[in-house]
């Protein structure tokens, strides 16, 4: 047994003492050692035997060895080489780095130009596809429709109307009545110039001034055009509102949204163009689709009817 | 050349860090300068935008929410278009955040309103049944710091040429100028005048009153920082 066996029995003792000191004794590898304790004493353990193992080996080459196989013919002062093989892990790994290369250069970034945004717009144009496979004939039946326009009610609207649409004790509107006469007066004394989209016309202000009309109109129209409520109706014809909103508020596509029900087509226009009202100021919601549009706006509309 | 190289490995180290060097210059700065840039559209916080960034700071609501979308359809979805780098120019230091422990807000201005900030503010669970955010009723007490501001404003206006009172570029075409006061006072002036916009659609009388009065709730300076995020 030679010097250097002996130096790497030793260092191998030293290093099984030093670990076995550093985990706590017995408690690292004996019973009550956990498996991860185990584990990583076994991982440091064969460490210390490979790089033994291999320092040993490459030392003894280095002591023992004889230069032998065929010179070269070039030296470089003195220094020659020997003509070898070249492994054969090399060769493979050298070969698959020139296919490798050649299809990185043509398929993989330079040519074909990977982008985190170029992934991000295949990614939305799958998803498109994927969705107007799966929903476009779907949407067609007017119960699923409402279906889709709870759930994108849900992650769109409940922040502020709140998941029954009640609107929170008057944060947002209650989405289950038409029109409240508080904004039914908001509206008569601001004019309204939101829903551009399916109202490019707005309304003027001060149609009204008479607070008492203002009232009469305000609870006429809040409470559905009730036949019997006469000072309603009078009032309501004295502004002018029938002329756009209708008789019996029924709207005209274009000019004036429906005010005895909820129409899809005002919900769409409040969610492209955004509201200010009696209560406050609804933001447009320009990231929903076409079709999530009309899904919401067939559910709220379904909420009022009785 | 590479003869007379090798023989001197002093300047052989220089050529071998000017070839790197050349290389790290043509791959990563025409890339770097573009995307540094502002994009069109971004424009320096106004008096009270920048007052209302310190409160947000100063809450730490950067350690709960992010301002950062990333490209993927669900994040774009629900917050969004992603971000870019341009978009950033003016915020010293951004609040990109690292954790989402609260929903993102780069663009939270889209899509939230003074009223329903007032309301979550004061009390989370009110508008978002289940929100695990703390309450703030301090922010409708305590009066916010434009000093501070208008000191960074004007730090940043010399250090950084950052450019307030110049026309900038919007994405329609027009231009848009921040004005920037020349002094305290009318920094404080202005700010005011913010302040009076954003308190208009609250509800709070204690807060309307200390706006009439001269002062400047906190709240008031989120929610005109909150609502610019777009």
């Amino acid at each position: 047994m030679n010097k250097t066996i002996l130096a790497a029995i030793a260092f191998l003792l030293l290093m099984a003492g030093a670990t076995y000191l550093a985990v706590g004794g017995a408690g690292g590898m004996g019973g009550e050692g956990d498996w991860v304790n185990k584990l990583a004493i076994s991982g440091a353990v064969a460490l210390f035997v490979i790089t033994t193992v291999v320092v040993v080996k490459f030392v003894k080459q280095m002591q023992n060895d004889t230069a032998s196989g065929k010179l070269a013919d070039e030296n470089w002062d003195g220094i020659g080489e020997y003509k070898n093989e070249a492994p054969f892990g090399y060769s493979v790994i050298y070969f698959g780095l020139v296919v490798w290369a050649i299809w990185y250069m043509l398929a993989g970034y330079p040519l074909g130009s990977y982008s985190q945004i170029g992934e991000y717009n295949k990614e939305v144009t799958s998803h498109d596809k994927k969705f107007e496979a799966k929903y476009a004939e779907k949407v067609k039946d007017p119960e699923y429709l409402k279906e889709m326009g709870e759930s994108a009610f849900n992650s769109n609207c409940a922040a502020c109307h709140g998941l029954q649409a009640d609107g929170m004790d008057g944060k947002a509107s209650d989405l289950h009545e038409r029109i409240s006469a508080e904004s039914v007066k908001y509206v008569i004394n601001n004019g309204g110039n939101y829903m551009k989209t399916s109202f490019p016309g707005g309304m003027p202000p001060m149609l009204l001034q008479d607070p008492v009309q203002i009232d009469a109109v305000s609870n006429y129209v809040a409470n559905g055009f009730k036949a019997d409520d006469a000072a309603g109706k009078a009032a309501f014809a004295a502004g002018t509102c029938n002329t756009c909103h209708g008789e019996n508020g029924e709207g005209m596509p274009m000019v004036a949204p429906k005010l005895n029900a909820m129409d899809p087509d005002m919900v769409a226009s409040v969610l492209k163009d955004g509201k200010k009202g009696a209560i406050g100021t609804m933001p447009a919601f320009n990231n929903l689709t076409e079709i999530q549009i009309k899904a919401i706006g067939a559910y709220v509309s379904s909420l009022s009817q009785k | 050349m590479f003869h007379w190289l090798e023989k001197n490995p002093f300047f052989f180290a220089v050529a071998v860090f000017v070839v790197i060097a050349f290389a790290g210059l043509v791959e990563i700065l025409p890339n770097f300068a573009q995307a540094s840039r502002p994009i069109v559209g971004a424009k320096p916080y106004s008096t009270l935008e920048l007052t209302g960034r310190l409160v947000y700071i100063k809450n730490n609501c950067n350690g709960c929410h992010s301002q950062l979308i990333r490209p993927f359809k669900s994040e774009t979805d629900r917050y969004g278009s992603y971000s870019k780098s341009g978009e950033y120019a003016y915020d010293r230091p951004f609040l990109w955040g690292s954790k989402r422990t609260g929903p993102d807000l780069m663009r939270v201005g889209n899509y939230r309103t003074t009223d329903w900030h007032e309301n979550h503010m004061r009390d989370p669970e009110e508008v978002v049944p289940g929100s695990i955010m703390p309450k703030y009723p301090w922010l409708f007490k305590n009066i916010a710091d434009v000093d501070t501001a208008y000191a960074e404003q004007l730090t940043i206006k010399q250090l950084f040429a950052v450019p307030y009172n110049k026309p900038l570029p919007t994405a329609d075409g027009s231009t848009q100028t921040v004005a920037l006061a020349d002094s305290l006072d009318g920094a404080h002036a202005s700010a005011l005048e913010e302040a009076k916009v954003v308190v208009a659609d609250m509800k709070d009388q204690a807060v309307k009153d200390a706006v009439a009065a001269g002062k400047i709730p906190e709240i008031v300076a989120l929610i005109a920082y909150l609502n610019r995020l777009k």
